[in-house]
């Protein structure tokens, strides 16, 4: 019966159906991708219908059929971030620089204008002239006339016609109707953009609803040199190779304060070797980051392992005992972290009002390191008991009772026979360990947020920043993010991570087993 | 007697110390909890008096949301285990039982992938999904399926891998008889290795499900608007705000939040323990 689902016409038809459909959702999103200009995406997806549609639709592969879902994920999830990483830490990336060139030259251009000297003002009304091309209506106030500016036209309106409101400004003429609240508020978006011809040199720009400043444009774009002039001065700006256009004569100055993202390959690696203002955070970081997943371990494994040996015999209220100790692993870590961090508060924490102290844990590098350390220890124990619990179950018996009838003393027993054992089955969780709290971002976000900061020179490292939490901090920094360098610091994490976790599964033998 | 106080005081003292030292955290929420002041302080171990006004708060004060962070953490991670499960135990059969070219490249491929943790990519992430939401808003950043997807892809890796170790545990002699017996791979997926599977892949889903439960800053950067909040990041405004600390709803609202999910794990905690060492240690 249930066999039959699985061939013949309603199969099929069903199939066909589920194909379709994805193909149908894929392809749409591929359209939209692609008039978006985002071509990466756009050719995934294309790449995605057609390998779904090729390997369902016929028996080339079968293992493609049981894993081609998994491994559409792994790449549009997984692999393209990494690959984009890896891509991004080789670009100049961060404020100022985020848009593409063509973007950031539209952009200069749109902003690299000056006002007139006497920075003369308008009062206007926006409306439309008989042509229904929107325009405004004013009173020039250097020369007394009245006028009309479209985009390209400027006409002089007699003053007989021009009715005023009640501020005194003009507000409608024979030629001209203004727009109504309603009307307004829909061009509110493209207000900004507008431009209304005033003498050739300068054009009146719009400051709100109600004015209108006279604008010339200050700088132009050579497309043929690709830079720029500044009209007034005759300075020349060059693509400085790094995102800006900068003074010819003075390297320093850059035009406006838009660049575009530059490829500057490996600098930022070499950087944060070379500068000094990046090594010295980056290096005390990385230090207090092996620091602390060492400790984290070292700690964890300690007191987990001296449970389980306590725990290895059946002594009264074992059961309770073990309820109770994997508590802290059974309590979502998000929530338990943020406890912590209360209890540590100077003025209301329970570990002054119970130490009877008034330390201000979070205020200093050193009180805030052994803090972290402490909710490690309390958060990871459980782990390290439960699974060394099981390894001392997985000891044969035989091995210690045979050295105890040698003649062994229950500690030679321990330290020459089981520690051994222990240690080397439970090797590649002691390394997957150091690894994940390598890169535990949720204890130090939640419980310091990386801090003390000493602030200095505006470093936004601080006394208990990893690796990991001062990355998020570079690329999320508001108003100064950089996610070319954070990019950079991620890929060297990686490749550290995955060194010591490959090192450690060699050494257990693990990657052998697939043979 | 003496013997046994040798033997095995200490072995009482350390549970018994450990044990407070365990304890004493979720107490203090607990006491937290009833206490009106909305402060975690401790002036004394027993509360002088029993409230629930934090409980109602969370449940009849419109500015919290918590049902629907509730609400929108259950779905989320939910799906994240049920998909990441149907999805990831089809590769994980594929990769324990079928033989084809480049599988030991792949497993090696694999292995490395899920050591990178979500967190390193964060910001390509973010900068893809920002794309995706100027084509494609119902996916991008800034939305619920959108935090999904990134969600399933994260979970692919670990999860793969994770159910590759179960599989592995499993006797191959019925598929191969069924083999034998000229049923198709697919077959043998569906008929016999899924029913066989399925109490492992219920305790990968539950693992997959506390993991996404507890996901904090994929889902902040995520999802901003009140209402559209997770749990972890919807608590973590309590007391992250820039209004004062209140941890008063917030002790209450965790723990409304986490005793479902260690009553699950305490029930569990043979099959999650032979979970957590199944991906790395053989045997």
């Amino acid at each position: 019966m249930l066999v039959s689902v699985f061939r013949g016409k309603f199969a099929l038809v069903l199939k066909l159906i589920f194909l379709a459909a994805t193909s149908a959702i894929l392809g749409l999103l591929a359209q939209h991708a692609l008039a978006q200009g985002e071509f990466a995406i756009a050719i995934f997806l294309i790449f995605a219908i057609l390998s779904i549609n090729f390997v369902y639709l016929t028996s080339k592969s079968i293992p493609l059929k049981f894993f081609l879902p998994g491994l559409l994920f792994l790449l549009a999830f997984v692999v393209g971030p990494i690959l984009y990483t890896l891509a991004m830490s080789g670009f100049q990336y961060q404020t100022g620089n985020i848009l593409s060139k063509p973007e950031a030259i539209e952009q200069l251009i749109k902003t690299g204008v000056a006002q007139d000297p006497d920075q003369t003002i308008f009062d206007v009304t926006i409306g439309k002239n008989k042509a229904g091309e929107i325009s405004i209506l004013y009173l020039n106030t250097t020369t007394n006339v009245y006028a009309i500016s479209t985009e390209k036209t400027r006409t002089i309106e007699p003053a007989s016609g021009v009715k005023m409101n009640d501020f005194d400004v003009p507000s409608s003429s024979p030629n001209f109707t203004a727009l109504t609240t309603d009307e307004l508020g829909s061009l509110d978006a493209s207000i900004p953009k507008l431009k209304f011809f005033y003498d050739g040199e300068y054009y009146l720009g719009l400051e709100g609803f109600q004015a209108a400043s006279l604008y010339k444009q200050a700088i132009r774009y050579d497309e043929a040199k690709d830079q720029f002039v500044d009209l007034a001065t005759g300075d020349i700006y060059k693509d400085n190779g790094r995102g800006n256009f900068a003074n010819v004569n003075n390297k320093e100055q850059f035009l406006g304060s838009v660049g575009w993202r530059a490829p500057i390959w490996f600098e930022h690696y070499t950087k944060l070797f070379t500068e000094k203002r990046l090594r010295a955070p980056f290096i005390s970081v990385f230090l207090w980051t092996i620091s602390f997943a060492g400790l984290s371990v070292l700690t964890t494994f300690a007191l987990g392992l001296l449970l389980a040996l306590a725990l290895n015999k059946a002594i009264r209220g074992r059961r309770i005992y073990r309820s109770i100790l994997i508590l802290p692993y059974a309590m979502p870590s998000v929530m338990s972290i943020l406890i912590w961090g209360g209890m540590f508060d100077t003025e209301f924490g329970a570990i002054n009002n119970l130490l009877g102290t008034h330390i201000a844990w979070f205020q200093n590098a050193a009180f805030a390191r052994a803090a972290v350390i402490l909710v490690n220890l309390w958060l990871g124990f459980p782990y390290f008991y439960l699974v060394a619990s099981g390894a001392l179950q997985a000891i044969p018996s035989e091995l210690s009772e045979a050295a105890a009838i040698d003649g062994a003393s229950p500690r030679q027993i321990f330290n020459k026979i089981t520690l051994p054992l222990l240690l080397k089955i439970l090797s590649p969780l002691l390394i997957a360990s150091f690894a994940y709290n390598f890169n535990n971002f949720n204890l130090i976000y939640l419980l310091t947020g990386g801090g003390p900061i000493a602030q200095l020179d505006g470093d936004i490292a601080g006394g208990t920043d990893i690796l990991i939490s001062y990355t998020y901090k570079i690329a999320f920094n508001e108003g100064n993010s950089d996610l070319g360098l954070a990019s950079a610091i991620s890929v060297i994490i990686f490749l550290l991570v995955a060194s010591i976790s490959l090192y450690g599964l060699k050494k257990s033998k693990v990657l052998e087993d697939f043979a | 007697m003496k013997k046994w106080l040798r033997n095995n005081l200490w072995r009482h003292a350390l549970a018994i110390s450990v044990a407070l030292f365990s304890l004493f955290p979720l107490y203090l929420v607990v006491i937290s909890s009833f206490n009106p002041t909305g402060s975690l302080n401790l002036t004394s171990f027993i509360p002088r008096e029993i409230s629930f006004a934090n409980y109602t708060l969370l449940f009849h004060d419109p500015r919290i949301p918590y049902l629907t962070w509730m609400k929108n953490s259950l779905i989320i991670a939910g799906a994240v285990a049920v998909l990441s499960v149907v999805i990831g135990a089809a590769s994980a059969f594929a990769f324990s039982r079928l033989r084809f070219k480049g599988k030991v490249s792949g497993l090696k491929l694999l292995l490395l992938v899920q050591m990178f943790p979500a967190i390193l990519a964060i910001s390509a992430v973010y900068v893809i999904m920002e794309r995706v939401q100027t084509f494609a808003p119902g996916i991008g950043l800034g939305s619920k399926p959108g935090l999904l997807l990134v969600y399933l892809g994260g979970a692919m890796g670990v999860n793969i891998w994770l159910l590759k170790g179960f599989v592995d545990t499993i006797p191959a002699e019925l598929d191969e008889a069924a083999k034998v017996d000229g049923a198709s791979p697919m077959q043998i997926y569906w008929l016999i290795f899924i029913p066989l599977a399925t109490p492992v892949l219920s305790v990968v889903m539950l693992l997959s499900f506390i993991g996404t439960f507890n996901e904090f800053i994929l889902a902040r950067l995520f999802l901003v608007d009140m209402p559209d909040r997770t749990i972890a990041v919807g608590l973590q405004s309590f007391i992250g705000g820039q209004y004062a600390a209140n941890w008063g709803p917030f002790a209450a609202g965790s723990i409304i939040a986490s005793v479902p999910i260690v009553a699950i794990f305490l029930s569990l905690q043979k099959y999650i323990v032979n979970g957590l060492t199944a991906g790395s240690v053989k045997g």
